[in-house]
């Protein structure tokens, strides 16, 4: 952030480096040309543009013709000129002190611009090691939790009824503490730029595959209907995230639409991008909800589970791939979700 | 005659995860060393010889990579490596470096004891002659024949594909590396990973029932591809 003084006290400042000036060319009146203290204006004028904005740079340049007319030309302690030949003084002296207000002001915010970026870098390496570190923390713990739990059910059980249920809450609720860390991690990686899409041409049948692979115990043998095409077009995507993409919305679905209903995913060439869709056979989305489902932390169901973040880290993916995503319900029942992404 | 239990090397600094692999690798018959440094991981595999080495990436007083470089300096013990999502180009050196496969971070005991028998299977297979005919489900590939059914279709394969499947088949059950793909695939070089994908999106067409989810040949996101371990 550029440090800025408050506007009127830069005025002053303005006023007061003419006072100095004034002064300091009073002590230098006798000794050298009467022309000569102009340049004492200008490097007034110098100074403040050095330290301030426009205004107190234009006021100090007029001020500077003002005192140099007013005490030295004579007739002195007028603004009358004698000699027409001042003028063309003036002018010139005006025009300088406007060039070196606009220039040094010009150095200065470019000086100031590339010191931002040089802390933005700073900020953006700092922001992904505290990243990766926090990633890695927090995966530590859930491996061993989800380890040792799968590792207790495999084992047999010892104690009651129960047992079995309770391991498996453990592993599942891990599991979800898991995608919600990578959903965090993975937003924060988005926000930090769109220098970090690393995007590659994708068949989206690879993509749509390690989402469902992913979500292969979510899922817990529900049928996924897709329709993709052998022959569709590769499009440049960052395969990481858009994979994402998919989990989210195929896990908003799985959380969404009851029991064993299916979820269908299919993907059609348009001229110039891909669309692909993914719907459920849910209850589809409450109209008041439907502007709103992509918001970061909106959560339609409380109940229903989520964080309200996978939708907004939907729409920040694709937007980020220059794609467009919405979301509707189908005339038949259920929600749908298009996304398009354009081919190149 | 009792088997010597094989030996596994846990070279990881969180005593949690020490805890529930040596728990799981015990209760699944293996014996189990542990060291949660670089210097003591390279002291006891001179030591203890284990036959198969779970490494994490993450060590206290060394770079994982590097105490992988000592180890292939001198031993070809399968290595296996630990790590979480989002350090896959620590998976790839790795891979370059000569690890056998991964786990990401977190993994179930089923996933980890199946990468050990993999390992460990390839080992064993080193020193027989390879098995000339790979099965896993309803997919049967026969090296000797060059001859490849899907169910009791014969399925027909370029011979770029036909390629890709016995590099891989060569591998089964362990990761490929899209690179070490690319070189037994086009060892002139000059082609890229797209065309890699795209090889591997046509192969995938004509040996998986559907081929958005596939049951042999996986994708290893941002890594390389795997085709599963075939049925004993």
């Amino acid at each position: 952030m550029m440090v800025m003084a408050s506007p009127i006290r830069e005025y002053i400042l303005a006023l007061g480096a003419a006072i100095v000036c004034t002064a300091l060319c009073f002590a230098l009146s006798p000794l050298v040309a009467l022309t000569d203290l102009v340049m004492v204006y200008l490097v007034g004028t110098l100074a403040v543009a050095l330290r301030g904005r426009r205004g107190p740079a234009v006021l100090s340049s007029f001020l500077g013709v003002l005192c140099f007319d007013f005490f030295f030309v004579p007739p002195r302690y007028t603004l009358h000129v004698e000699s027409s030949e001042y003028l063309v003084t003036f002018l010139v002296m005006l025009a300088v002190a406007l060039t070196i207000s606009h220039l040094t002001l010009r150095v200065r915010t470019q000086a100031e611009a590339a010191k931002r970026s040089e802390v933005a870098a700073e900020t953006e390496r700092l922001r992904s090691s505290l990243l990766s570190a926090v990633s890695h923390e927090l995966k530590t713990p859930l491996t061993a939790i989800l380890g040792s739990a799968d590792s207790l059910m495999r084992a047999s059980a010892p104690g009651g009824g129960h047992w079995r249920e309770l391991l498996e809450n453990i592993r599942e609720e891990a599991e979800r503490l898991t995608r919600l860390v990578h959903n965090l991690v993975e937003t924060t990686r988005l926000e930090s730029g769109k220098a970090r899409l690393r995007k590659e041409p994708y068949p989206i049948e690879d993509v749509v595959g390690t989402a469902l692979e992913r979500l292969e115990k979510s899922l817990a043998g529900r049928p996924v209907r897709t329709s993709l095409p052998e022959t569709l077009p590769l499009v440049p995507l960052d395969p990481a995230l858009m994979e994402l993409v998919f989990v989210n919305l195929v896990d908003n679905a799985i959380r969404h639409a009851p029991g064993m209903t299916p979820i269908e995913i299919s993907a059609r060439a348009l001229d110039a991008a891909l669309e692909v869709s993914v719907t459920d056979r849910g209850p589809g989305l409450a109209p008041e909800h439907i502007g709103h489902v992509f918001e970061k932390f909106y959560r339609a169901d409380p109940a229903g589970g989520g964080a309200g973040l996978g939708l907004a880290i939907c729409k920040a993916v694709v937007e980020a791939h220059d794609g467009a995503i919405a979301a509707r319900n189908r005339s038949e029942g259920g929600a749908l979700f298009v996304l398009t992404l354009p081919r190149s | 005659m009792m088997e010597r239990a094989k030996c596994i090397l846990i070279v990881d600094d969180e005593k949690a995860i020490q805890r529930f692999l040596r728990a799981s690798l015990e209760e699944a018959g293996f014996e189990t060393v542990e060291a949660s440094t670089g210097r003591a991981a390279l002291d006891l595999s001179v030591v203890r010889r284990p036959d198969v080495v779970l490494l994490d990436l993450g060590l206290p007083d060394m770079d994982g990579l590097d105490v992988l470089k000592r180890l292939r300096e001198w031993t070809s013990v399968p290595i296996i490596i630990l790590s979480v999502r989002g350090e896959e180009s620590d998976k790839i050196a790795g891979l370059d470096l000569g690890a056998d496969d991964y786990l990401t971070k977190p993994f179930g005991v089923e996933e980890l004891l199946a990468r050990i028998r993999v390992v460990l299977r390839h080992v064993e297979r080193a020193r027989e002659d390879a098995e000339p005919v790979y099965r896993h489900e309803d997919l049967r590939i026969d090296l000797v024949a060059r001859r490849i059914w899907l169910g009791k279709k014969e399925v027909r394969l370029s011979p770029l594909q036909y390629t890709l499947l016995s590099s891989l088949v060569r591998n089964a059950g362990r990761v490929v590396s899209q690179r070490q793909l690319l070189k037994e695939i086009w060892p002139d070089g000059g082609n890229t990973p797209e065309a890699l994908r795209i090889l591997v999106h046509q192969t995938r067409h004509r040996i998986e029932r559907d081929p958005v989810r596939p049951r042999h040949l996986k994708t290893e996101p941002a890594v390389g591809y795997r085709l599963e371990a075939p049925e004993e």
